[in-house]
């Protein structure tokens, strides 16, 4: 018994209106798109000017940067003073590296690291669902709807590490979805070498990429456990080689920094209401990514993309720990736009193909008829998903000269700072106070705290990076990694607590609070608000010493 | 199926084998899950929220394996 293929025959003239209004359509949508691109490229300009921190530890993540471009580990002892260590791996910061020797320290290449890896990302969706669904307005489509995203366009241009993992995945994925195809030996074991390298390189910079290493073993077990075998023992071999020579250069603090560390409180509400964001965000994408994993697992082979998609939504789950967020949906959501591409390519296509089995018999046989039908309606409903993704993901600045009249002829009105509206809202927990533009005022009032620092007698004990580097300080420590240890008993606060009680700190300044509750009664104890300094919409307290009387 | 065609180079996972996996992972895993409540006598408060999301993923991964047996050697 052969596969039932479903393919219908190319339009002729009697559903020639029904093409003209998909084309409108797909017209409009890829507009629609084209406008969030230019959103998100608007939003990138204006971080990459703005010289502080935009979320909190992106100046950690330069710290770490400069240490690499020194040729040091960032993986120290917080136990003793600066008291400082990162708790990311370190591809991303040795990335960025060579920024520092060009530029010095800035903030400004970290954040374009991170946006161009979420367009090489989108690139890669793009010719992902251009080779296996063969359409080109859904792969740019595809594309484009990753870059809407409003997480995506949260984190991407922020000086962190996720959208570079983000990236190394999709690629890894794309580079080795057809590998088990190539009949030539060599050709097979270069690419399944530089997938896998790629898989690496996603671990490396950021711990999260396991789940992608788990998909990408669970694909080639199954379409061959030999393979599987053979290239897993490779793979382990060179990652735990890398692993046990951190840990070693490193006295252990590898190990305690960036795995034990990591071992945080869950909150279980927050997951749920990041899964609910996620799904009221991007569900015209997810309905048919999740169609067409059934239909793949029920009637034809499980591709790579249907497997990641899974293994993303279900490590999804973790984004309830404690400092985690809606970045940890990422993933998910570049996997979503793959499998939604095919899915709509197929449809528009009328290329189906299902394996003769029970479920083709009772659930496809009677329906094959109206297979034409389908087809036209999917040349309508297609592009209506795209655009119904487009409102669903709504976010815009609604000042300036270009958004303002946009915003207006829409009825928007601003719902977070600085003139942004964003449909992401802020609804669930863990949802970082991030999208909006900074101002020249903000950028104003940061460099007043910087001169706060600059004038400070001696070390000052700040919660974001930024201030220190600007001023010329030493960076002490990194409040929520010592957080992270201190809540699993694995930092000794007596040295920093010292320092505070004997009022070596020039001056305090506090954001979030973020240091464990031992050293947060340390500091009221021995230093008193004098200012409060509001930037980017947060309130920057500044602490100087309590005078003795 | 012995050890030694599974690592041939023609050998590929049928729609029935792989839903006999995920079957076995699926109880494994609730039965890990329940363990994990089990051996941790010290903690207080039963099965909380996670293991229930844990224990519902294993039911549905497992529900999902039984409904592959039918599709026999169907390659997964």
């Amino acid at each position: 018994m052969t596969d039932l293929a479903v393919q219908t025959a190319p339009p002729t003239k009697t559903n020639s209106l029904i093409i003209t209004i998909s084309r409108v359509l797909m017209v409009v949508a890829l507009l629609i798109l084209l406008g969030y691109l230019l959103v998100y490229a608007a939003f990138a300009v204006n971080l990459m000017q703005f010289p502080f921190d935009y979320d909190q530890g992106e100046g950690f993540e330069l710290v770490d940067t400069i240490m690499f471009s020194e040729g040091r580990l960032p993986y120290q002892d917080t136990n003793v003073y600066p008291f400082y260590s990162s708790n990311y791996p370190p591809l991303f910061h040795v990335m960025a590296a060579p920024f520092v020797w060009l530029f010095g320290e800035a903030y400004w290449y970290g954040r374009l690291l991170g946006f161009l890896g979420t367009l090489v990302a989108a690139a890669a969706i793009g010719v992902a669902v251009y080779r296996e669904g063969g359409h080109k307005w859904i792969a740019v489509l595809s594309g484009l709807a990753f870059l809407a995203s409003n997480t995506i366009y949260h984190i991407g241009p922020l000086f962190r590490q996720h959208m570079t993992m983000v990236m190394f995945e999709t690629l890894a994925v794309v580079v080795l979805a057809n590998v088990n195809e190539i009949q030539d030996t060599r050709k097979r074991r270069i690419t399944l070498a530089v997938g896998l390298g790629l898989i690496l390189a996603a671990g490396y910079t950021k711990q999260l990429a396991l789940a992608t290493a788990v998909a990408v073993f669970v694909f080639l077990f199954i379409r061959q456990p030999r393979r599987a075998v053979i290239w897993g023992i490779v793979f382990a071999l060179v990652g735990s080689g890398i692993f046990l020579w951190l840990n070693r250069a490193t006295n252990g603090q590898w190990w305690l920094q960036t795995i034990s560390a990591n071992v945080n409180d869950y909150i279980p509400d927050q997951t749920f209401g990041l899964y609910r964001l996620w799904f009221s965000l991007h569900g015209f994408l997810i309905v048919p990514a999740v169609l067409y994993a059934l239909y793949e697992l029920y009637f034809a082979r499980l591709s790579l993309y249907t497997i990641w998609f899974a293994a993303a939504v279900a490590n999804a789950a973790l984004s309830g720990k404690w400092g985690a967020g809606d970045s940890y949906f990422a993933t998910s959501i570049a996997a979503l736009c793959i499998l939604s591409g095919i899915c709509f390519s197929r449809l528009v296509r009328g290329n189906w193909s299902f394996a003769p089995s029970f479920y083709t018999r009772w659930l496809i046989q009677p329906f094959r008829r109206i297979a034409p039908v389908v087809v036209a309606a999917s040349l309508i409903i297609v592009p209506l998903c795209y655009i119904g993704y487009g409102r669903a993901v709504l976010h815009m600045p609604t000042q300036g000269a270009i958004f303002e009249p946009i915003a207006t002829a829409l009825g928007l009105e601003a719902n977070a700072d600085n003139g942004f509206y964003d449909s992401a809202g802020r609804i669930a927990g863990g949802y970082a106070n991030i999208g909006h533009f900074t101002t020249q005022a903000d950028i104003e009032e940061g460099w007043r705290i910087v001169d706060l620092v600059r004038q400070a007698d001696g070390d000052v004990l700040s919660e974001e990076a930024a201030f220190n580097l600007l001023a010329g300080k030493t960076v002490i420590t990194n409040p929520t990694q010592i957080l992270n240890l201190s809540l699993n008993n694995q930092f000794d606060s007596t040295a920093l607590i010292d320092m505070l009680e004997r009022q070596e700190f020039g001056l305090v300044i506090l954001r979030a609070l973020f240091y464990p509750r031992d050293v947060i009664d340390a500091i009221y104890e021995n230093y008193e608000q004098t200012e409060t300094i509001h930037m980017n919409g947060f309130d920057y307290m500044i602490l100087t010493p309590i005078q003795a009387e | 199926m012995n050890l030694k065609h599974v690592f041939s180079n023609d050998f590929t996972l049928s729609k029935r084998v792989l839903g006999a996996l995920m079957i076995a992972a699926g109880i494994a895993g609730f039965v890990g899950v329940l363990m994990i409540e089990v051996l941790d006598i010290g903690r207080q408060g039963g099965i909380g929220p996670s293991q229930r999301i844990a224990l519902g993923g294993c039911v549905i991964l497992a529900i999902i394996g039984a409904t592959l047996l039918p599709l026999g050697k169907n390659p997964a």
